[in-house]
């Protein structure tokens, strides 16, 4: 089944007449999502790669029933987009764009909950479900197939470990940027019961780091709701307390909240697979399955 | 900053005066009223015990610790501003401040009627001192809240007539200026049931700069190492990690960045900084980057592990040539490049003498460990 985004998803890319938005739009359409409309306000009536373009969310999703969307907006642009998006009854909403203000996060965080939207994001790479459909701007070529569900903080480190599955012939159900800020749109937590329902997904692996609680949270839902074998592995144990790791998320406070030692220790107690790098969430992945 | 803001934001401050040079004191110190009080305006925890806030009764004080205090330096900061605030004779002192709490998800209003104290001990020592409460962003501040935390505190209700406008206008100006935290310790009571803010501390979601002019020419004073602002012109994030480190890390993401330190340091062997060059580097870019975290005199080796998505290894591989080849010091370069374009990229790594190149992360640590056994 894989979970989220698969060859039905009927997509809108918003900000699709940009740089980024156009050319994200062209890898979409080669992996065969189905990119159904897009949105520039005033550029309504034009094409890019022969998807069809409106002023406004409301319009495209009127005209194509669309179920996802997927931002390519610049980051003090977001707010505006996920809101136009929220306002047209989108399901789920995928923001890409680092460095969005995180009272802009705060605000949709809160409004989230009068609306049937999902956000995913932002800071994310968006989501993919090999073989099938993605949305974002995720390099596909190393994902593959499979029976691995993966959500990750960062890209870096699940693009890392991606690549060393699929060369040790190890596919993937689906892939979900969780993103990097301090208030993502959805949590591991929140996606967990996902993969939990998903035939196709045999191992959960979730790559976190240092900041916030959301991995505590995901330990405490595991303990009580999942069944499936868990992998983990947390970055950041050795990072500087009180100083950002770049991604704006990735901060231990001085009392030391956030850090991985308790994440860790957490999610042992949850029963998850705790792994030291990327190679070993491979390694720990080949004998569960 | 913090004073200047709240001035702005109607946040009630005593009056004061900015000395930033030692010329006309006379005209600036003569004719203001006395005693006052005199602020270093350096960004360190501890800035009374520094020596960092003077007490002056007449001109001739103010002058004489202006004339010590500007262009000294405190731990190590340089003291390029005073300011010189009226002196308040508090009845009483409280603690006020609003933080965006991101486990909320909501901004958390902070009340104490113990102000002037480190708020993190009396969080420790007398929990129930500290009034909390989530804020609705939706709604903001309203005066039921300020009822609230007047009777946890055991104040007198009558001062919510005073406190709700000050709390108002700095909840505004949490939300107007993108704010993580606005903080104002002591809050001060005086005679007249006034509130008045005698010191503060805010900070500033980095994300928002760009729409908070007004904040980014006072990040334009503030103190920072000289390579994280190199670094930051070329759009790079340089972060220094352990002091005396003798290992640096450079990669394309924060993830891979973060990973790399943990395995690293797991072995034994401290970090010194890492330099985090982002997506899609081009060869002048990766040079540039090479050369600014070389430049880190404790730097004896550097591991570039870069996986190449958006990024080109053969760009990559070109800029780790250019740079090392133009390299007087003997520093070792391991280099680990995966993805696209890597066997392009391998042929010119190849090409460079004096690089350790390795297939995989794991066997780029083992290298480090390696060679740092004989450095």
């Amino acid at each position: 089944m894989s979970i989220l985004i698969d060859e039905n998803s009927k997509i809108i890319v918003q900000g699709i007449t940009g740089r980024e938005g156009s050319f994200h739009t062209k890898q979409m359409l080669e992996y065969r999502s189905n990119i159904a409309a897009g949105v520039t306000p005033g550029r309504g009536g034009e094409t890019v790669h022969g998807v069809p373009v409106y002023d406004t969310v409301k319009e495209a999703f009127e005209d194509t029933g669309a179920d996802t969307t997927v931002l390519f907006v610049p980051p003090l642009f977001t707010y505006q987009a996920i809101l136009e998006a929220i306002d047209a009854d989108i399901p789920q909403i995928i923001t890409v764009a680092e460095h969005v203000p995180v009272h802009d996060m705060m605000k949709i965080k809160n409004l989230l909950k009068y609306s049937v939207s999902r956000v995913i994001g932002p800071n994310s790479f968006g989501i993919i479900s090999p073989g099938k459909a993605k949305a974002g701007f995720m390099a596909h070529r190393i994902f593959s197939k499979g029976n691995v569900g993966i959500m990750s903080r960062s890209a870096t480190n699940c693009y890392e470990t991606v690549f060393m599955m699929t060369n040790s012939n190890i596919g993937q159900s689906t892939c979900i940027g969780i993103g990097g800020d301090m208030i993502p749109g959805s949590t591991f937590s929140e996606l967990l019961p996902f993969y939990q329902k998903d035939d196709q997904t045999k191992v959960i692996v979730l790559i976190g780091e240092i900041g916030g609680i959301e991995e505590e949270k995901a330990a405490d839902h595991i303990k009580k709701h999942i069944t499936k074998p868990c992998v983990s592995l947390i970055a950041g144990k050795n990072a500087p307390k009180e100083r950002s790791m770049g991604h704006a998320g990735a901060i231990v406070a001085s009392d030391g909240t956030g850090s991985a030692e308790n994440k860790e220790d957490k999610l042992r107690e949850a029963g998850v697979h705790i792994a030291e790098s990327a190679m070993d969430i491979v390694d720990i992945c080949k004998r569960l399955l | 900053m913090a004073h200047a803001l709240y001035k702005a934001h109607n946040v009630p401050t005593p009056d004061g005066i900015v000395i930033d040079s030692l010329d006309k004191l006379d005209e600036k110190l003569n004719n203001i009223d006395y005693p006052r009080v005199v602020k270093a305006q350096v960004q360190i925890g501890g800035r009374g015990k520094a020596g960092g806030i003077k007490f002056a009764n007449s001109p001739d004080e103010a002058k004489k610790i202006c004339k010590e205090l500007l262009h000294s330096k405190l731990k190590g900061m340089d003291v390029n501003k005073l300011l010189i605030v009226q002196k308040a004779n508090p009845i009483k002192e409280c603690y006020l401040s609003i933080m965006l709490d991101r486990d909320y998800q909501k901004p958390v209003l902070i009340f104490s009627a113990n102000g002037g104290i480190d708020i993190e001990q009396a969080a420790k020592d007398d929990p129930d001192s500290i009034i909390k409460i989530p804020i609705n962003p939706l709604l903001g501040i309203q005066r039921y809240n300020i009822k609230y935390i007047l009777k946890k505190s055991n104040l007198d209700l009558n001062l919510e007539e005073r406190l709700f406008p000050v709390v108002k206008n700095l909840y505004e100006l949490f939300i107007q200026r993108d704010c993580m935290l606005v903080e104002i310790n002591p809050l001060a009571i005086n005679g007249k049931n006034e509130f008045i803010a005698l010191d503060g501390k805010i900070t500033i979601d980095d994300s928002a700069l760009p729409r908070q002019e007004q904040i980014l020419n006072f990040r334009e004073e503030l103190n920072e190492e000289a390579l994280v602002k190199e670094a930051r012109k070329f759009k790079f994030l340089y972060i220094p990690i352990e002091e005396y480190g003798k290992v640096a890390v450079m990669s394309n993401g924060s993830g891979m960045i973060m990973s790399c330190i943990d395995l690293i340091s797991k072995e034994g062997i401290k970090v010194g900084a890492v330099l985090d060059i982002g997506g899609g580097a081009t060869a002048d870019r990766v040079a540039e980057g090479i050369r600014i975290i070389l430049s880190n005199k404790d730097i004896d080796l550097l591991f570039v592990n870069i996986f190449g998505g958006i990024t080109r290894c053969d760009e990559i591989a070109s800029g780790i040539k250019k740079a090392v080849e133009s390299l007087s010091s003997k520093k070792t370069v391991i280099v680990r490049i995966e993805g696209t374009n890597k066997d392009k990229g391998m042929e010119i790594i190849n090409t460079v003498k004096g690089i350790i190149s390795v297939d995989n992360v794991r066997e780029g640590v083992k290298a480090v460990v390696a060679k740092m056994e004989v450095i």
